[in-house]
């Protein structure tokens, strides 16, 4: 009773921190019952929690015992799964050694305890109350789109990508990709399927062991190439566009590509292709035909990824502008009830 | 809705610095209080103490009085004393000077002292010796002696003396 009446005297101080490759966002906000009283951000050249970042924090934290420090999980072994009963947990994944949440009963997002553990001994100084998970950020962002139907919702951040399927706000696949490592597995990879190729030219092909009058038969059933041309099958692709989206991003302005961003939209590309390769292969999830893909842009992605996806893969391609802290923000205000 | 992996910290506005504010300002009025309630105490003590002290005081004064009567009271008695006494001496002395008076062969049955006189009973062997050796000292003492004699059956005499002092008021007013 008393420590209420006290809380409505104060003002709530959010913090947020949001960590990037080699700097660090923080965001802070000082909030009354009501309304925002006062909000303030700086970018640190550092990822490590220094004087700077220290005192920058605490000039706002010691205005009001009500300070919140809020923390977007950035631990690269994390993801999110379709099922919430605990009986079919581990059809998905062995989750001992990771701590995970239901969301509204429908999937459960994870993350590994020893991260977690990790995030708050880097931040014992400040004390950290809220570790946030990617996709229930990813889920907030895009909560007027997600109870539609079947598309693909993904999170750009500096380093990483999670990806997300939803269809009715049922998550139905899930991955979260690390773009620093998972660009060496795909060289890896490369170097596996150049390896590959060249175990197949050296094996010899008889040719005479082909049965050319068979494969003809099967070429004449896919020459029936008139079917596509069909205007209603051209209609009901046009259908599952989103043309209100496609009017909010023309507002937005288009991030002309450099050299650098040319390079990382490329690799963002390639793991989203294998990560929806990943999702049709999988017997697992359900897979279907994913159409619409809607990017929640933090870094601010280039032009050009959006050109792959659609000309590469066929898809419809949404870009919103996100802003990571403030979006982190946002989910810390609704856990705290303002 | 929960999102977060952890829950929130407690906060309170109660930070280390305000706790060990208030736990000072908690003592100093704790003392403060104790001390008040000692002095009320202490207070209240007086006052009965006043009060009762101010009753024993009106007890000793009542009793102060009483003594002073009583002592004033024991003083008649003592004046009242010393003069009973002066007159037993005088009694005393006038009863030994009444023996001397009377002579061996003279023998006393019965003498009453009066305020201002003596009656004197008893056995003569004649009536002489009552007159010469009785009857003129005490002529000399009292102012008026009568006798009367009458005899016994073995011939001796009884006799009945009453003597009377005149007081000197008397006397003068006679005169």
């Amino acid at each position: 009773m008393l420590s209420n009446l006290l809380e409505a005297l104060y003002n709530k101080v959010i913090v947020n921190i949001v960590l990037k490759r080699s700097s660090c966002d923080v965001y802070i906000e000082t909030c009354s019952k009501k309304a925002v009283v006062n909000s303030q951000r700086k970018t640190f050249e550092t990822i490590q929690l220094n004087n700077r970042v220290l005192e920058f924090i605490s000039s706002y934290t010691k205005e009001s015992p009500y300070s919140y420090i809020s923390i977007l999980d950035m631990s690269p072994d994390q993801g999110a799964i379709p099922v919430c009963t605990k009986s079919r947990l581990s059809e998905y994944k062995d989750l001992d050694s990771y701590e995970y949440k239901c969301f509204n009963e429908k999937w459960l997002y994870f993350t590994l305890k020893n991260d977690l553990y990790e995030i708050e001994k880097r931040y014992k100084e400040i004390g950290v109350d809220f570790i946030f998970s990617p996709f229930t950020l990813l889920h907030n962002f895009f909560e007027d789109k997600v109870n539609s139907h079947l598309s693909l919702y993904i999170l750009v951040q500096d380093s990483f990508l999670s990806l997300a399927v939803f269809e009715n706000s049922q998550l139905m696949f899930a991955e979260h990709l690390d773009m620093e490592t998972s660009a060496d597995d795909e060289m890896l990879s490369q170097i596996m399927d150049d390896e590959e190729i060249d175990l197949g030219e050296s094996s010899s092909i008889d040719l005479d062991d082909v049965d050319v009058i068979e494969d003809m038969e099967d070429l004449e059933d896919f020459g029936d190439i008139e079917d596509l041309d069909s205007l209603e099958e051209i209609d009901e692709f046009s259908e599952s566009q989103d043309i209100e989206e496609e009017l909010y991003e023309a507002d937005e302005p288009i991030i002309e590509s450099d050299n650098n961003n040319f390079n990382e939209d490329y690799q963002r590309f390639s793991l989203i292709q294998s990560s929806l390769g990943h999702y049709y292969k999988d017997k697992r999830y359900e897979s279907q035909f994913v159409e619409n893909v809607y990017i929640a842009d933090g870094v601010g992605v280039s032009g050009d990824l959006k050109r792959y996806l659609e000309e590469e893969m066929f898809l419809n391609v949404y870009i919103r502008h996100l802003d990571i802290p403030m979006e982190v923000c946002a989910l810390s205000k609704e856990e705290l009830g303002l | 809705m929960k999102y977060s992996y952890i829950n929130p910290k407690k906060k309170s506005v109660f930070t280390q610095e305000i706790q060990l504010l208030l736990s000072f300002f908690s003592i100093t009025i704790i003392m403060l209080l104790l001390t008040y309630s000692f002095l009320l105490y202490k207070n209240y003590s007086f006052k009965q103490d006043k009060e009762t002290l101010t009753a024993q005081k009106i007890e000793l004064e009542k009793s102060f009085s009483l003594m002073e009567d009583k002592i004033s009271y024991i003083e008649k008695q003592k004046i009242l004393s010393e003069t009973i006494y002066t007159k037993n001496i005088v009694l005393k002395d006038s009863i030994a000077n009444l023996f001397d008076l009377v002579p061996l062969r003279i023998t006393l049955s019965e003498a009453q002292l009066l305020k201002n006189g003596l009656i004197l009973y008893g056995i003569t062997p004649n009536k002489d010796i009552y007159n010469f050796m009785l009857q003129a000292p005490l002529r000399s003492i009292f102012h008026r002696t009568y006798s009367s004699f009458y005899p016994a059956k073995d011939g001796w005499f009884r006799f009945v003396s009453t003597n009377y002092i005149d007081n000197q008021e008397e006397i003068e007013e006679d005169e």
